[in-house]
């Protein structure tokens, strides 16, 4: 348990404590705040265009947080390999599983802070209109574990394939694909190739939930479905990972 | 003779005109009236409230009844039907059927969505009539509410980079001093 805190702690630090972590915060709150900066020059919105803005920046958090998540796991096994410290800590009486813990809750802190970043954003632009709590809860509800699912996927292909180039270059194709419902109109999404997507996609399942809540004001009850998809995607890429950090590619 | 000549056409006249009266009144009242404890001037995220009343005036009984709310932006420049999707729960009233000399009462709660002026109308018909009834129109006027302030975005648009900046600078610099002492030490 010590070791996996350990870790855990050396892996949180990664966001707040590296010149690194901090310039990708500091892209992440330039891309929020040129966002805000647009809407500005609109102050007469409905209260429907509000709560629109307000589920296009849930949005907009959800997938910079799932890309910023999805370069941490893809740097976690396959950065070490190629830093040359990867061999020293596997040869380091740490378990396998402990060393993924700690990577997996530097993760966590490192979606923490990016929420933390965020929620003022949030506040600023929803404050004076409608669901702006259940916007907050939900993107932590949903957005959790589609931020970390891509997270642990990125980590899984890191400790398979041993570069981050080949890892992160997957992930964020496959982010790019799942978070494709951000820019496509609801025309296409409604064809039937849409509607499987919408099923089975985590991302736009998330989006989904967001949309509901934030602009038709729907209850928690209409979003069980889309809970157990994102709970089953988390499930899915932590198993995924775990089997890929028993043997690492080193 | 002739004072009961036109006795009798006065009659006549009388009689023609109450039964061509009758036969144009239409068999259906539709009354609208705001609710008692809706804000005196709303604004944008209230609740209003409307009653209707249908009542059934004729000697035939309806069946097949659709009753229903239309709301009409009359800002002008912006004259257009509103989408109620969001506005009001309640679209629409169906399949109910009416004796004649009964009523059917109604409430439409409605949210205020965006200021502007708007006028409500309910309208009503029944399966085998051709026509349409409509009620008297309510108007009134919803005052716009700022939903997106600059004061509030500015400062967090602004301070959140400048705070991150901030930051690593400190450690920037802390760094720094750091490795100075380490050198010295």
């Amino acid at each position: 348990m010590n070791t996996t805190w350990t870790i855990a702690r050396k892996e949180s630090a990664q966001m707040l404590r590296s010149q690194r972590g901090l310039l990708w915060l500091l892209t992440f709150s330039g891309l929020l705040s040129a966002f805000s900066l647009l809407l500005v020059s609109n102050t007469e919105l409905s209260l429907l265009d509000n709560a629109q803005v307000v589920y296009m920046m849930a949005g907009t958090v959800l997938a910079a947080g799932a890309l910023l998540v999805a370069i941490l796991g893809s740097d976690a096994y396959a950065g070490e390999k190629e830093r040359g410290t990867l061999v020293p800590l596997l040869c380091a009486p740490i378990a396998a599983n402990a060393l993924l813990a700690g990577k997996a809750v530097g993760l966590l802190a490192a979606w923490g802070v990016m929420f933390a970043v965020a929620t003022p954003y949030l506040w600023a632009v929803g404050a004076s209109g409608q669901n702006l709590g259940a916007a907050l809860f939900y993107l932590a509800l949903f957005g959790t574990p589609v931020v970390l699912g891509f997270g642990y996927l990125a980590m899984a292909l890191s400790a398979r394939t041993g570069s981050v180039m080949t890892s992160l270059l997957s992930t964020v194709t496959l982010l790019m694909l799942a978070a494709s419902p951000l820019v496509i109109g609801p025309g296409l999404r409604g064809t039937a190739v849409g509607r499987i997507l919408d099923v089975i996609n985590p991302f736009a399942g998330a989006l989904n939930t967001f949309d509901s809540v934030i602009i038709d004001s729907d209850p928690f009850s209409a979003q069980t479905g889309r809970l157990v998809l994102v709970g089953v995607w988390l499930v899915l890429c932590l198993f995924a990972a775990r089997r890929s950090a028993s043997r690492p590619d080193f | 003779m002739k004072t009961r000549n036109l006795l009798l056409i006065a009659i006549f006249s009388t009689f023609l005109f109450v039964s061509v009266s009758r036969a144009a009144q239409p068999p259906v009242s539709v009354d609208l009236q705001p609710d008692a404890e809706n804000p005196i001037s709303p604004i944008m995220g209230d609740h209003l409230r409307f009653w209707s009343t249908l009542k059934n005036t004729g000697s035939s009984p309806m069946e097949g009844l659709v009753v229903w709310i239309s709301l009409v932006e009359i800002d002008p420049g912006n004259e257009q039907p509103v989408d109620l999707e969001d506005w009001s729960a309640q679209k629409a009233v169906t399949g109910a059927s009416l004796k004649p000399g009964e009523s059917l009462r109604t409430d439409w709660p409605m949210r205020l969505i965006k200021g502007s002026d708007y006028r409500v109308v309910v309208s009503a018909t029944d399966r085998g009539g051709r026509q349409v009834y409509t009620s008297p129109t309510v108007q009134f006027h919803v005052r716009q509410k700022p939903v997106l302030q600059a004061g509030r975005v500015l400062p967090v648009a602004a301070g959140m980079p400048l705070l991150l900046i901030g930051l690593m600078v400190f450690k920037k610099t802390g760094q720094g001093r750091g490795n100075r002492n380490n050198v010295t030490t």
